[in-house]
């Protein structure tokens, strides 16, 4: 037990303190015009505290959406966090249950980036992740509470603000496309998410489109296994051939 | 407070909270098969696609068709979110564009 991993940790988070402040205040924002209450917007940050899946409810609150959809994008979105976790966990294997549970609970991209670039900094030293965790999801709850108050000052359709949140969202996307793939299930989530809204009422086009892009994402990397297999295969029997 | 907004972040708190920390508490020798580490890999990629296009070819009522001023706003973003990937700046720019074309169109 060191107060001085702690603070180790706190200061660490400073790159994403600058950038969750703001990220946050926009959030608190929108939420605001979407109708939450500064208290709800804040209560999102501490209990959710997972960007993309608050901005998302954000967006389909202001469509109307019922609860079931939100909550089950919201699960699809943050399934990433089981590969930072079981990643973690190598790191945290001395630890109480209590310890895991406060410490999984504030994990987001952005702080596992920072702790990842030097793990011998968070090795069995729970005090040091905390410190790291807890200083940015301060940021980010103050900027959340910060904003809505703000935004509830702020006319409603004033200064281009109905297109903030669809900037954000496709600043948001552009980041994950990191391959060809990204791109592709891009373009089949994108032109069939259009079909499945026109197709159905509700909100339930997210989920389908998603479903539908991951499916033909698995079906192609399966065929092209298969086609990569199969090739390397005709070489050996050609080369098999050939000495014979 | 809304009773309906304070269930709905209870939902969104638990099945957020459970991939976080299942992995880290229970599985600390789970190796995750490779073909669901590549599907948890496009999943964001996927949702968000599926926000972003229906917000830009549809309008307020539901009704499908060319929306020439989020277009005219969306093509920058996606030009300066690839080149600069600044997230503030994509959503500063955005308003902007946004707020002059209103003037025009």
């Amino acid at each position: 037990m060191d107060n001085g991993h702690f603070r180790e940790g706190a200061k660490a988070a400073l790159p994403i303190v600058l950038g969750y402040l703001p990220v946050g205040m926009a959030f608190g924002v929108l939420a605001q015009k979407a109708g939450l209450s500064a208290f709800e917007a804040g209560s999102m940050s501490l209990l959710v505290y997972a960007g993309a899946s608050q901005f998302i409810a954000v967006e389909m609150i202001s469509k109307g959406a019922i609860w079931f959809p939100i909550v089950l994008t919201t699960f699809f979105i943050n399934l990433r966090h089981l590969l930072m976790s079981s990643t973690l966990s190598l790191s945290f294997n001395k630890n109480s249950l209590r310890t895991l549970g406060l410490l999984s609970a504030q994990l987001t991209d952005e702080s596992f980036a920072v702790a990842m670039s030097d793990t011998s900094k968070i090795s069995n030293r729970p005090r040091y992740l905390l410190g790291l965790q807890m200083t940015s999801q301060l940021a980010w709850i103050s900027g959340s509470v910060g904003g809505a108050f703000f935004g509830s000052l702020i006319d409603h359709r004033g200064y281009g603000l109905p297109f903030a949140l669809p900037a954000l969202f496709i600043c948001l996307l552009v980041l994950q496309i990191k391959s060809p793939n990204h791109f592709w299930m891009m373009v089949i989530a994108g032109i069939s998410s259009l079909f499945f809204k026109w197709a159905f009422s509700g909100n339930w086009y997210i989920l389908l489109a998603t479903l539908l892009a991951l499916g033909i994402g698995m079906i192609k990397t399966e065929g092209g296994r298969q086609e990569a297999v199969g090739k390397r295969q005709n070489i050996k029997t050609k080369d098999s051939g050939g000495k014979e | 407070m809304n009773a309906e907004i304070i269930g709905l972040i209870f939902g969104m708190a638990i099945v957020t909270f459970i991939p976080r920390f299942v992995p880290m508490a229970f599985f600390s020798r789970w190796v995750i098969p490779e073909k669901v580490k590549m599907g948890l890999e496009y999943i964001p990629v996927a949702i968000l696609s599926a926000i972003v296009f229906p917000i830009l070819f549809f309008d307020g009522e539901g009704t499908f068709g060319i929306q020439p001023r989020l277009l005219l706003s969306a093509i920058p973003v996606f030009a300066f979110a690839w080149k600069i990937k600044s997230l503030w700046g994509s959503v500063i720019l955005g308003m902007l564009i946004y707020w002059g074309l209103g003037f025009i169109i």
